[in-house]
């Protein structure tokens, strides 16, 4: 067998890939509209999330901390998230929805959120907010389980179980993006309203590329309400884009409301974005239009200029969440190009039965390895200290250094890309998102051939 | 001096003392705001914790150092990449950072081997790295375990290695000041004497509570070479771990950020003898005021006399070409503890600004006090403000720019007022003459930006203007100043390059002989 997978080695991490569960929880959170989410523990845990969002996406996004202080550390502090509860609904108006995300701290010390949740459902919001809409939604996101992946996986989870409720059939399908930019939802947007499906798009976050407008406005936030996730129920079917991310939420809803359920593959590259359309028109009855024909034209006719002369045999690393990584691994091979080392930066234990990585297992014939619960030293390590060469690198920011300090072009995908103007704006999925990657890793090649005049004068030609 | 009530917090009364207007002819002794208090949970405030307070802003500028931190991975990677403390060795700190993985299992059994191991793991990553910071977080801190031992029985196991531990978990005291406050104290007690420094001036200073923000340090340790002065350590941006194990060597500590680092020097004053001295790198009075203490000190003010009269010479006339065109303009000087005081006399001194408001998120009362003493009349002090409030302070100020940090300045974009990163900088290093020109001119392109100006048009209801198709910042602040000031010989822009710092880093030093016998005293 040519492609290995297999666990990073070191007990710890030297640089690493994802952070901590309650990060995702907090993404979650913020793409829900009228919705501001409280983490139950350090005002670090918020403070540098909310910093992380904001280097992302240049715009900033409001969470809410209870403030665990060493008294709370001690006793418990479950009478902070209740306080807390109190002080934002009272000094936010507008907000209904409230997840109660926990963190390492307030699990180790064993403070009771759900009991908390239910005191306050029958105490504080009957007797002080009576009348007024409000959700209480327990979140689960000990930091030492799992990822952000993971943590943005159970918050979806548990939103849409604590709305969804059936109702008569609405005949939208719920579409579950996974942890994605506001770009990829216009894409994916853009597919569906070409096939004239209505979808309820979960999370709604196009706005967060939200606009500087003249009468100003302050915070930027996701779009998904209520009604949008209580629906959810009376869908005709759920397309979850990503296995990891938003797929325990589509088998909840197939589970209790019998909902059809198609959980992946990540409509990365051409043909993962044919699979998805022929699921939607499986699910749905409606055909594919010959506008997507002719979309799908323009993008192969762009790759089509690329893949032999220029992309065939690279070899490129790729890192980051594992469903990203693998449709991108996915599409490198669609691209002539061999991604050596695929490296998924957390410990989730189904990896190795994942069916794409089983396929790569059995179907790829040069050397190639896949890294669970891996860090960045996995990648930097084998450059500086085995012989690895490289083509290219696929990742996000935090593994900028890597490319800079041994000289390898670096296309930056994923979250977060702080080092790069707008990329948030520019999906990766779809076959505007194929275009994209290939057109971005193409003049990221030729920028680089320039700077190393390394057969710079191919380019004149071409 | 009148509390301040927001609208927006009238439903939390413990919000009352927090907040002060400064009315005419008050002083500090008829109200100060609260401070350094526990935060108010969910009122959306901008602090941080402890564990970064420790970790992130003291412990990991430390340049030569492997920074562990233990716990489960999410502590390491927020606090990773998110400030500009640079370094003359490539950055080694900025690029990696270590958490020893905590899971599940680790927290019901214990993480002390797995502690051991991470230790011994790193090491071998970075055979050239012999010193190591270990930094407890919420769940180590937790489960109790005992990360002093550990780092000893390394240190047993591997003589040539040295490891600090600090414990100061994410949850201890109300902002990253606790954390600021246990590393002083933690590097004093386990590192301070360890290691005898070769002394090769008759001069010698540890330079305390600087983190060399965009090459802060490199520039102000310039100026201390060019007086003939050993800077033995720098407490800690650009700073070495053993160079900081040999403070109690120096004949004076000299104290730029009294917020996070004044611990350490009380201590060195109380236990070494060592005095201390308070200096402020901001605004070309302050820094010459600053250089001739120092001087002073040690009987050289002639030295520090011959820095100031030639930077002033070469920069003030920079200086004041700015201040010609900042003149009155508002600012929210809206940073994290101890900027409020360095830079609100300093930008009114220099740049002809008027602070309309200070505010710190982890500053304590003493803080507050130097804060508002430098502020004029009518000046609004926020103590841990939070996110109402700091937009109701905006509406009701409508400042011309605001200092602050990234993610309050994406707030303060979407209302259209134009930010500058009082934490990272946007073109720094700010400290030193040169640095000061950098600011203002930061400050003059943000608020004379003319894509600014084009966010207060509505196109859909506002005659839009038509008779250029540009506009130049000159354009824009140069429309009501007098010829003479426009037409002035003598003023001119900011003619420095766009790297400041790397040249610092090859340039000689005259000798200045020592005159005493030199020993390790």
């Amino acid at each position: 067998m040519q492609c290995e997978v297999k666990n990073k080695e070191r007990a710890g991490v030297i640089n690493p890939i994802l952070t901590c569960q309650p990060c995702g929880a907090q993404y979650a959170s913020i793409g829900i509209k009228e919705c501001i989410g409280i983490v139950h523990g350090g005002q670090g845990c918020v403070m540098f999330v909310r910093l992380l969002f904001s280097q992302h996406f240049k715009e900033s996004f409001e969470l809410a901390s209870s403030s665990l202080h060493e008294d709370g550390a001690v006793f418990g502090a479950t009478h902070r998230v209740e306080e807390a509860v109190d002080v934002l609904l009272m000094r936010y108006p507008h907000v209904k929805v409230i997840p109660i995300i926990s963190t390492c701290s307030t699990e180790v010390i064993g403070d009771d959120i759900d009991g908390v949740v239910l005191k306050l459902n029958n105490g504080l919001l009957k007797e002080k907010y009576a009348g007024r809409e409000v959700h209480l939604i327990p979140i689960h996101s000990p930091s030492f389980k799992g990822s952000m992946v993971s943590g943005y996986d159970v918050a979806v989870k548990d939103i849409v179980s604590h709305f969804a409720k059936k109702d008569k059939p609405n005949g939208k399908i719920n579409l579950i993006t996974g942890w994605v930019n506001p770009g990829d939802v216009t894409a994916i947007k853009h597919l569906l309203s070409e096939m004239q499906v209505d979808a309820t798009v979960l999370f709604e976050i196009e706005s967060f590329d939200s606009p500087l407008m003249p009468d100003g406005n302050s915070v930027s936030y996701g779009n998904t309400t209520i009604a949008d996730l209580t629906e959810t129920a009376d869908a005709l079917g759920t397309i979850a884009l990503n296995r990891y991310e938003g797929g325990q939420a589509a088998k909840y809803l197939e589970n209790e409301f019998d909902i059809p359920t198609i959980i992946g593959p990540t409509p990365i590259g051409i043909r993962n974005t044919d699979i998805f359309l022929q699921n939607v028109k499986k699910m749905t009855g409606k055909p594919i239009p010959a506008s997507l024909v002719r979309e799908r034209g323009i993008a192969l006719d762009a790759l089509t200029d690329l893949t032999h002369m220029f992309f065939a045999d690279k070899k490129v690393a790729i890192y980051g969440n594992a469903d990203l990584v693998i449709g991108l691994a996915e599409f490198c091979l669609d691209l002539e190009m061999k991604p050596v080392l695929l490296l998924l930066g957390d410990d989730n234990t189904s990896y190795p039965n994942d069916p794409r990585i089983k396929a790569l297992q059995e179907k790829v014939s040069f050397e190639m390895e896949v890294i669970m619960n891996a860090d960045l030293w996995e990648l930097e390590n084998r450059i500086k200290n085995e012989g690895l060469e490289l083509d290219l690198i696929l990742g996000h920011s935090k593994g900028r250094f890597i490319s800079i300090d041994y000289n390898i072009p670096m296309v930056r995908v994923g979250f977060p890309t702080y080092d790069r103007a707008g990329l948030y704006r520019h999906p990766v999925v779809g076959y505007a998102g194929a275009t994209w990657l290939g057109e971005e890793m193409a003049n990221t090649l030729f920028t680089d051939m320039e700077y190393k005049k390394n057969k710079e004068w191919v380019l004149n030609v071409w | 001096m009148p509390y301040h009530k927001f609208k927006c917090s009238e439903c939390i009364p413990e919000r009352e003392k927090h907040a002060v207007i400064k009315g005419p002819g008050e002083d500090l002794t008829s109200a100060l705001p609260l401070g350094y208090l526990n935060t108010i949970p969910g009122s959306i405030s901008e602090r941080g914790c402890a564990y970064c307070g420790a970790k992130h802003v003291i412990g990991t500028p430390m340049k030569d150092v492997i920074h562990m931190s233990h716990g489960p991975v999410g502590c390491t990677y927020d606090t990773w990449q998110t400030k500009r403390y640079i370094s003359d060795n490539d950055n080694f700190q900025l690029k990696y950072t270590y958490a020893t993985d905590m899971k599940e299992k680790h927290i019901i059994f214990g993480a002390e081997k797995l502690l051991k191991q991470n230790i011994i793991e790193a090491f071998k990553a970075f055979p050239t790295i012999k010193r190591m910071t270990l930094y407890q977080t919420c769940a180590s801190a937790l489960i109790g375990d005992d990360i002093n031992a550990i780092a000893a029985e390394v240190m047993e196991e591997m003589p040539e290695v040295d490891i600090f531990v600090c414990n100061s978990p994410g949850f201890g005291g109300p902002s990253q000041s606790g954390g600021h406050h246990k590393i002083n104290i933690a590097w004093i007690n386990q590192k301070v004497g360890n290691v005898e420094p070769k002394i090769t001036s008759d001069y010698v200073i540890n330079y305390v509570g600087e983190y060399n923000i965009q090459g802060d340090q490199e520039v102000m340790v310039d100026y201390f070479r060019r007086m003939g002065i050993q800077v033995l350590s720098t407490f800690t941006g650009n700073g070495s771990y053993d160079d900081l194990r040999s403070m109690h060597r120096a004949h004076l500590n000299v104290l730029e950020c009294a917020r996070s680092a004044e611990y350490i020097c009380n201590e060195l004053k109380v236990r070494y003898g060592t005095p201390r001295l308070d200096i402020d790198g901001f605004g070309f009075e302050a820094l010459g005021t600053s250089l001739r203490k120092v001087g002073l000190f040690f009987g050289i003010e002639d030295r520090a006399q011959a820095i100031i009269d030639e930077e002033t010479a070469r920069w003030k006339p920079e200086m004041d070409w700015y201040k010609e065109r900042l003149q009155g303009k508002k600012v929210c000087l809206w940073p994290g503890g101890s900027k409020l005081w360095h830079w609100a006399h300093a930008i009114r001194e220099d740049m002809g600004v008027n602070v309309v408001s200070v505010y710190t998120k982890f500053g304590h009362q003493g803080d507050m006090e130097k804060g508002i003493a430098r502020c004029e009349e009518g000046a609004l002090a926020i103590d841990d403000p939070n996110e109402l409030e700091a937009l109701e302070a905006l509406e009701m100020l409508k400042p011309d720019i605001i200092f602050t940090g990234k993610r309050p300045g994406e707030v303060a974009k979407k209302l259209r007022v134009p930010y500058l990163n009082a934490h990272a900088y946007h073109n720094g290093p700010y400290k030193g003459f040169e640095g000061w020109v950098r600011f203002a001119r930061d400050i003059y392109n943000a608020i004379y930006s003319p894509i600014h100006q084009l966010s207060f048009v509505d196109i859909s209801k506002d005659e839009i203007p038509d008779q250029t198709s540009f506009l130049t910042q000159k354009m824009i602040s140069d429309v009501n100043l007098s010829e003479e000031v426009t037409a002035s010989k003598e003023l001119r822009e900011y003619t420095g390059n766009y790297d400041t710092i790397t040249p610092l880093r090859n340039k000689t030093y005259p000798d200045f002989p020592a005159e005493k016998k030199l020993s390790a005293v």
